[in-house]
This record gives structure tokens, C-alpha cells and sequence, in this order.
């Protein structure tokens, strides 16, 4: 008998490859990046010493800064070729938008609530409001780690444009929403994601682009509704991935998580021996 | 020629372009450098969008670092002249400690005097001086960064410290971006982090509900 089919579909493959690549160079220049900030350090050296040396951490911080700004620039076209022209704009503002909403002020709100106990969850879309809060924080990081970073990859280039002490602002101002980023993705992100009693210790909805209808109806009421009205929720239902893809997703997503979690670890403990002013 | 062979030659005038070659350690020669130039500084045609006179301030309606303090030594030849207690036995850190939390020095092992000439080392604005604005960028920092202009050199190497109170009328702009960017982090940190428990928290609970609905 096939398994049943209990899991609901919500992220496309596309979505899925985005968060992929997103994941990967945000791993890769966390790395180099912790590597180079931390360098007057023991930890620092041997972090860079996997790319030989600063030079090394450096260079691949700076490819894979660029790739991933390639990346950002790649996903506007991408974002226009989602959106439903024929109903635009109001498109903009439907239940599969991630543009913020009147609905996600609500929902914020009464997500408080309900932590403290005052009503009961609110009925979510397809969205909540933290993962549209999460979506956007990419969009605002990385165009100010972008534009800094830009700056600092040439200095010497960079001041034909303009004065050689914005690379003193540029510099902090790149430490800073690198820090912002880490930290948010290392605590916030991985507990939100995947430390939630609901979902530990690892939940694989951006592997295998589904979760679980039962879940679903607890935290996205109203996206469930919504498909059963259209009549359209039966064919958003699939079975859970063959059990080896499974332990791929797994094994594969908690060396990222692990990984994320050493450098929050040492960068913490070693936070003490960075001279900063 | 092959696909990997460019590939690899490309990475390899990557490397080489990098400043990090041309950081010979004090060498006799190295000592008397006086710069090096882009291709595109001496070829024909060539532009700067943005250009600074050498030893002139660039402040940008007055958001970018003011004139730094002038102290006594800083137009001696020799800024230790009248340091009774000076001796080229003791280290530079020794006397000058919030000249040591530059990244130069910290990460890259660049002495002091790779920058400050030794023998004497004097005042920054002594006529002179290397590091004087107005061959700062060609006498020093084109020994590393090929091609350093002016603007460049304005770079402030001994930095300020972006949060105290005083660089906001030394340097606006530092102090300004910096505190904005650190109150948009501490702002989603201390909203994030304990809401983030408390969710948690409350999760555990409404599971345990269902879990004992279901019984
Ligand atoms: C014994 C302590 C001592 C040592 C060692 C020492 N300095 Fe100084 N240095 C001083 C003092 C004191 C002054 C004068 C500061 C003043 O004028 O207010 C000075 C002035 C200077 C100045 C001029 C400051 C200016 O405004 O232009 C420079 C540059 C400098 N030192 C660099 C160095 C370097 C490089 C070394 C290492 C080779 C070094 N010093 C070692 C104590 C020391
Ligand atoms: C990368 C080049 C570089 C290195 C390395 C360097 N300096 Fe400087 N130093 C400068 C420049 C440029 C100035 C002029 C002011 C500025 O831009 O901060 C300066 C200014 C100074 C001054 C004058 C006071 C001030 O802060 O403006 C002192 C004192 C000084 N340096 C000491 C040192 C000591 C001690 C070391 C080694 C720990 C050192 N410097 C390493 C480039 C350098
Ligand atoms: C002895 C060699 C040397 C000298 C002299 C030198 N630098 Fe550097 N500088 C380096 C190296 C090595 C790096 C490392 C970063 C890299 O490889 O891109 C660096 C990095 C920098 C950066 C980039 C900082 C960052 O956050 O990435 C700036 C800006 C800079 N130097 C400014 C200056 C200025 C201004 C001067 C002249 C006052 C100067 N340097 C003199 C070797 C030098």
C-alpha cells in the first residue's frame, strides 16, 4: 500500500532551489567572513587556514559575495514573473503574496496574544507574518552587506568614487548587519524552523517543499480552508519523500544547522579577544 | 587554451592583484618605494569620477572626519625628540595603545613602521613626513595598494571609536551609520530572542493540550 498521503504541498521547486543556493553562499561567507573578522585570533587563523590563510578566506568571501548578489539581482525578473498580471495590482495583495498586509498586522498581534494566552492562534495564510518578515530581512541584508561589501571588495577602486573614509563606515556597517544576519538565522531561524516542539529536532518543509496537513491546520487555518473551499486542497496533498531522500535532508540539513552553530559557539566565546576599538 | 587553464590563469591575476604581494616586509627597497599605478592611472583616457587634492579635506558637507589633533611632535622630524623615555628598544605599542587597534597591525602583522618610516619616525604632518597628506597615498599606502590616490589615503587607518560620544563631531558619519546599524540589530535582537522563547514555551503547551485532547 503507497503511504498516505498526509503532506501538504507548499514550496515549489523553484522556492526550494532559492533557499538552497541562499543557504549555501549565506554558509560559505559566514565562514570566510567569521574567518577574516576573527583573524587576529587562534580560532580565526585556523578558520581561515581551511582556505589557506586570509588571502584565501578573502577571495572566496569576495566570489562568493558576488555570486550571491548575482543571485539577488537573478530573483528580481523572477519576483515580476510571478506576479499575476492579469489581476494586478490587487494580485499584490492576495493570499499567496508576501507583501505585507493589513492581515499580517492582525496576525502579528494576535500571535502575541496568544503567547500570553489571551485568544486563541489566529487563522494563517499561507504565510505567517514571520516568514514574510524573514523573506524581507534578505531583501534589506543583503542590499546594505551588498552595497558595503561592494565597496570594501576594491578599496583602492572604490575611492575614484568617493571619499576613502566611507570604507571606515562601510567596513562596520557590513560587521554589523553580518552580525545581525548570523545571529538572527543562528537562534531565531533555527529554533522558529525546526526547534519548535511541532517541528524537532528537524523539520525538512524546505527540502521536501511540504508539511504536515495536520500541522497545517493548526498554523495555517485559513490556507487550508481556503484550499478545501476552492476544492483543491485533495491535490495539494502528497506523500512523505522515500525514506532515503528523507535522511538526506536530514543528514544534509543539520551539518548546515551544526555548522551554523559552531560559529555562533567559538565567534561568542572568542567575542572577548577582538580588538574592535 | 583550455577552459581550466584560463580559469586557473584568471584566479592567478586575481591573487596577483592583490595587495597582499605587494607586502614585502621592510625591505631597504620597500622603505624607499614611492608608489605604484594602476594600468588605468597612466594609460590614456584615464578618469577618476571622484577626485581629492592631495592634503586637502574631502568632508562632504561636514559628515566625513575633521582635521585630526595636531600635537606637538606632529611637525618634528623626529616626534620623539623631546620623549625623554623614548628608546628604539621599547615597542611603539608600549607608549601608543590606542594606535594598536587598527587592522593592519592586528590581522596582517604590518608594523608600525611600515607605515611611519623609522629612524626618526616623525610628526605625520612634518613637511617631510611620509605620511604627510600630501604624498600619504603615493609614499605609503601605494606600497601595498597599488594604485592609491589621494581619496585613499584618506582612509582613516587609526580609526576612532565609532560609539563614543566625541566622534560625532569628529567623524558624523561613522559615529551616526554606526549607531543606526546597531540599534536596528540590538532592536530585532530584543524583540526576537525572548519572543522567540516565550513562542517556544507556549508551543510545548499547546501540544501537550492536543496531546491530552486526543486521550
Ligand atoms: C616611550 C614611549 C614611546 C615609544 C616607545 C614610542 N613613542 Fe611615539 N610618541 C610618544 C610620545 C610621548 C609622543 C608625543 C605625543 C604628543 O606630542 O602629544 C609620541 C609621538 C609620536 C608620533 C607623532 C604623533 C603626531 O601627532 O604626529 C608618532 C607618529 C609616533 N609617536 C609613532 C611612534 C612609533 C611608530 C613608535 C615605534 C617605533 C613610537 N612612536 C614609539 C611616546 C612613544
Ligand atoms: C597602514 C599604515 C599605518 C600603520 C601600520 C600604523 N600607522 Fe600610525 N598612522 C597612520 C596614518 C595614515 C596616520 C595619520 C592619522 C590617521 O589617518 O589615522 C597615523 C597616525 C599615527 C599617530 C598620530 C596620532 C593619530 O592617531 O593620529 C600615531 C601616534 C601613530 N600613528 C602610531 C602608530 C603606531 C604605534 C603604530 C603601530 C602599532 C602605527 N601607528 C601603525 C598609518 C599607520
Ligand atoms: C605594508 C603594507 C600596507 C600598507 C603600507 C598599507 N596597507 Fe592597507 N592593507 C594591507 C593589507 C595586506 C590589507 C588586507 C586586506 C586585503 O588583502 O585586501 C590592507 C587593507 C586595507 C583596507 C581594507 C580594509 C578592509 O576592511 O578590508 C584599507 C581601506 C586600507 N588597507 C587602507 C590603507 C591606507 C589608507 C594606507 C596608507 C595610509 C594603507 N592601507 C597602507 C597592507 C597595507
Amino acid at each position: 500500500m503507497p503511504e498516505q498521503r498526509t503532506r501538504l504541498k507548499r514550496f515549489t521547486p523553484v522556492h526550494r532551489l532559492w533557499h538552497l543556493t541562499l543557504m549555501l553562499l549565506f554558509m560559505l561567507l559566514s565562514v570566510t567572513g567569521v574567518a577574516w573578522m576573527f583573524y587576529e585570533t587562534q580560532w580565526g587563523r585556523e578558520l581561515a587556514g581551511l582556505f589557506g590563510g586570509y588571502q584565501g578566506a578573502l577571495e572566496v568571501h569576495k566570489i562568493g559575495g558576488l555570486v550571491l548578489l548575482a543571485a539577488l539581482l537573478l530573483h528580481i525578473p523572477y519576483l515580476f514573473y510571478c506576479i499575476d498580471w492579469k489581476k494586478f495590482p490587487g494580485s499584490l495583495l492576495n493570499a499567496n503574496s508576501l507583501v505585507f498586509q493589513w492581515e499580517d498586522i492582525k496576525g502579528f498581534f494576535g500571535h502575541i496574544g496568544w503567547v500570553f494566552g489571551l485568544n486563541d492562534l489566529p487563522k494563517y495564510e499561507r504565510w505567517g507574518w514571520w516568514a514574510k518578515f524573514d523573506y524581507w530581512a534578505v531583501w534589506w541584508g543583503l542590499t546594505i552587506v551588498g552595497v558595503t561589501g561592494l565597496m570594501l571588495y576594491d578599496p583602492v577602486l572604490t575611492s575614484d568614487y568617493m571619499p576613502g573614509w566611507m570604507l571606515n563606515v562601510a567596513l562596520w556597517v557590513h560587521r554589523i548587519e553580518a552580525v545581525l544576519a548570523m545571529g538572527h538565522i543562528f537562534t531565531v531561524h533555527f529554533t522558529v524552523e525546526h526547534w519548535r516542539p511541532g517541528n524537532f529536532p528537524f523539520n525538512a518543509g524546505m527540502f521536501d517543499g511540504t508539511m504536515p496537513l495536520e500541522e497545517a491546520r493548526h498554523d495555517h487555518a485559513a490556507w487550508v480552508a481556503r484550499l478545501e473551499g476552492e476544492g483543491r486542497l485533495d491535490a495539494a496533498l502528497v506523500a512523505p519523500p522515500p525514506v532515503p531522500l528523507r535522511i538526506l535532508y536530514f543528514v544534509f540539513g543539520y551539518s548546515i544547522i551544526l555548522l551554523g552553530i559552531y560559529l555562533l559557539v567559538f565567534a561568542v566565546t572568542n567575542a572577548a579577544l577582538l580588538t574592535l576599538f | 587554451m583550455s577552459v581550466g587553464h584560463t580559469i586557473i590563469s584568471l584566479l592567478g591575476a586575481l591573487l596577483m592583484a592583490s595587495p597582499v604581494f605587494g607586502q614585502a616586509m621592510n625591505t631597504p627597497e620597500d622603505l624607499a618605494a614611492t608608489g605604484f599605478f594602476r594600468d588605468q592611472d597612466t594609460l590614456p583616457g584615464s578618469f577618476r569620477f571622484y577626485q581629492q587634492l592631495p592634503g586637502g579635506e574631502e568632508r562632504l558637507w561636514g559628515i566625513g572626519p575633521s582635521h585630526p589633533k595636531i600635537r606637538r611632535s606632529s611637525f618634528k622630524l623626529d616626534a620623539h625628540e623631546d620623549v625623554a623615555d623614548f628608546s628604539q628598544q621599547v615597542r611603539c605599542q608600549k607608549c601608543h595603545e590606542p594606535q594598536t587597534k587598527d587592522l593592519h597591525g592586528l590581522r596582517m602583522d604590518i608594523s608600525c613602521v611600515q607605515c611611519h618610516r623609522n629612524q626618526p619616525v616623525s610628526g605625520v604632518f612634518q613637511y617631510y613626513s611620509p605620511l604627510n597628506p600630501i604624498r600619504r597615498h603615493a609614499y605609503v599606502c601605494a606600497k601595498c595598494h597599488e594604485g592609491a590616490s589621494p581619496s585613499f589615503a584618506s582612509y582613516m587607518v587609526h580609526e576612532p571609536n565609532p560609539i563614543a560620544s566625541e566622534t560625532r563631531s569628529t567623524f558624523p558619519a561613522f559615529y551616526y551609520a554606526v549607531w543606526f546599524m546597531l540599534i536596528l540589530a540590538g532592536g530585532v535582537f530584543v524583540f526576537f530572542l525572548p519572543y522567540t522563547v516565550l513562542w517556544w514555551l507556549r508551543d510545548l503547551i499547546a501540544k501537550f493540550k492536543r496531546s491530552a485532547g486526543h486521550a
